[in-house]
């Protein structure tokens, strides 16, 4: 992958947690008995590469990119704050779940789901955009960005 | 750098949402119409009243959203930022009310001073909007096919707005102008450039993202608005020229552009990632299915208008085909297709995700306070949603029976209209409400 451009590749592991998030939705639709525990499984594995895809963005991405522009309060600085909204939101659906309130989960997911897609708006055509233009080294900030996120991007 | 600056992202509250709840009145008004007017109303597109209804549908509730939506969507979804957001949206939203109102009353009574009133009103707040819109886009260097389309959509919309005010200076007795040739150019800038172009940009963002579908093929947002813009200008071009046979043939494209991003927009909706069908979904859908039926019809018409005395014998025979396809039903059932089956019901739609994400988002921003912020199902619950959709895809159905057969179904339509969209401002109002209980919360 190291001629994917940071935005392919990023843009490429928000597709990957879009399909997690859906996969909650199609286990507690399935119905059935287990149905609860399947969904709280199938978050888990959501939840753990939205993690991951947070942190490989806070500890490697936006500090190559404020490194690169000098701008540590700029765009990076509400990214971070938006992480933040999702990480409460994660919080609040993965409370649901155990509480075994599939109607409260819809509503903190439905939530969630919005943020998260304005979020990747922003960062898909503004940011990595940016990011690829000012980032020296960007194929090797991609590399290292695989190894953090695993096969999941692809 | 602007783009710091921009994904500080939204505008207050206060300058969307006065859009959002304005236009539902606009959509009462219109149902309030229908039921005084009767069957009358769909005797033939140029009544006084179906003028009026027209304009508040398009005028009223469809530019009225449209425009609120874009002053939240610009600075969030490509980062343009308006200068001074609020004090624009408060002038332009004072500006659209008050010159949809006029104009619909100036149709209603040919008065020339309403027709002056309302082409101010409605000249000021559209130029002032898209000067402001225009100028936050121009700052930024990103081009999405999204921000292309937009820019083309407020192309379109000025072109509609210039054609609009001429029309206006006609009616009023001013200038002397082929009016009805400039109607049609009129409308079709509106609604396949403005609404078309616009519904495009934001469908290539919002169908994939929001309800986890493929994205659009990359053929088609490449060149969807650039040929439908292409279409529009050589028919209108051909059509003042006075070549209306190769005129139509560009009229035809562009009724096949269309249909095409429903049909497309439809197909990426069927193979959707998400469980269960909501509200919005259910109304994009039903939007996109009416969409496709109301180009199938514009084609199939004008097919059957263009060739006349050539028509299969038995159509020529049945008095009700001539009279559907020869008197005004046809663009009637056209016209109520597009507007209301089309365009309101996937603004109807879009308000159920917009609204509520934003009382949850700016209740998030404000100062923390004891209680949880309310989540969007909090703000406003499905079943409520669903209900008042499914009023609106009965008060659709109406509507279009309205038009073929108006003395049965006229009144019936106008009602169900008017109650459709009492409820949508209902709900609206119910999501605000929760808004304004949460700052009254004691702080955390």
């Amino acid at each position: 992958m190291a001629t994917a451009s940071i935005r392919d590749f990023m843009a490429g592991d928000h597709r990957h947690c879009d399909d997690l998030f859906a996969a909650v939705e199609a286990a507690l639709a399935k119905g059935g008995a287990d149905a609860l525990t399947a969904a709280q499984v199938a978050f888990e594995a959501f939840r753990a590469a939205m993690e991951a895809h947070f942190g490989a963005e806070e500890t490697q991405l936006f500090p190559a990119f404020e490194q690169a522009t000098g701008m540590s309060s700029g765009p990076t600085a509400v990214m971070r704050g938006e992480h933040e909204q999702m990480r409460e939101l994660m919080s609040a659906a993965a409370a649901a779940l155990a509480a075994g309130e599939p109607d409260d989960y819809a509503g903190e997911a439905e939530t969630l789901l919005i943020l998260m897609q304005q979020h990747n708006v922003k960062e898909e055509s503004i940011l990595y955009p940016m990011c690829d233009r000012q980032i020296p080294a960007a194929a090797a900030l991609v590399a290292g960005l695989g190894k953090t996120l695993g096969g999941g991007a692809q | 750098m602007a783009v710091s600056l921009s994904l500080e992202q939204a505008p207050p509250f206060a300058a969307p949402l006065r859009f959002f709840l304005t236009a539902p009145l606009f959509g009462m008004a219109a149902g309030l119409l229908v039921v005084v007017s009767g069957d009358e109303i769909f005797a033939s597109r140029w009544t006084p009243a179906a003028l009026a209804l027209t304009h508040l549908v398009t005028v009223g509730f469809m530019l009225q959203v449209m425009i609120g939506a874009l002053f939240q969507l610009l600075p969030v979804a490509t980062g343009a930022t308006m200068p001074r957001p609020l004090s624009i949206a408060r002038f332009v939203h004072a500006a659209l009310a008050t010159g949809a109102l006029l104009l619909a009353a100036a149709f209603l009574t040919h008065a020339a001073l309403l027709f002056a009133l309302a082409a101010t009103a409605l000249g000021a707040s559209v130029l002032v909007f898209v000067a402001a819109a225009g100028w936050a886009l121009s700052r930024i260097d990103t081009a999405t096919a999204s921000v292309r389309d937009i820019r083309r959509a407020l192309f379109a919309l000025t072109l509609t707005l210039a054609l609009g005010l001429a029309l206006a200076a006609g009616l009023a007795g001013v200038l002397e102008l082929p009016l009805l040739q400039l109607v049609d150019i009129h409308l079709a800038w509106g609604l396949a450039g403005w609404g078309g172009l616009l519904l495009a940009g934001i469908a290539y963002i919002v169908v994939p993202m929001f309800q986890l579908t493929p994205a659009y093929p990359a053929w088609f947002e490449r060149s969807y608005s650039l040929a439908a813009l292409a279409f529009l200008l050589a028919w209108s071009a051909l059509e003042l020229a006075g070549r209306h046979p190769l005129a139509q043939l560009f009229a035809a494209a562009t009724a096949l552009g269309a249909g095409t991003l429903a049909a497309i927009t439809l197909w990426l909706q069927t193979q959707s990632k998400r469980a269960k069908l909501d509200t919005t979904q259910q109304c994009w859908r039903f939007a996109m299915a009416v969409t496709i039926g109301g180009c199938v019809l514009w084609l199939l018409a004008s097919a059957l208008l263009r060739l006349g005395e050539a028509r299969p014998q038995w159509m020529i025979e049945s008095a009700a085909w001539s009279q559907f396809v020869d008197g005004s039903n046809w663009t009637l059932l056209f016209g109520v297709l597009i507007l209301a089956g089309g365009f309101m019901t996937a603004i109807n739609g879009m308000l159920y995700k917009i609204v509520p994400f934003l009382v949850w988002l700016h209740a998030r921003n404000a100062a923390r306070r004891v209680k949880a912020v309310p989540n969007m199902r909090q703000v406003l619950g499905e079943p409520l949603m669903l209900r008042q959709a499914r009023a609106h895809f009965l008060a659709c159905a109406l509507l279009a029976l309205a038009a073929l057969w108006p003395s049965h179904f006229a009144l019936l339509a106008g009602l169900a209209l008017f109650v459709a969209q009492a409820l949508l401002l209902a709900n609206l109002l119910k999501a605000t409400t929760v808004y304004r209980r949460y700052l009254q919360e004691p702080l955390a």
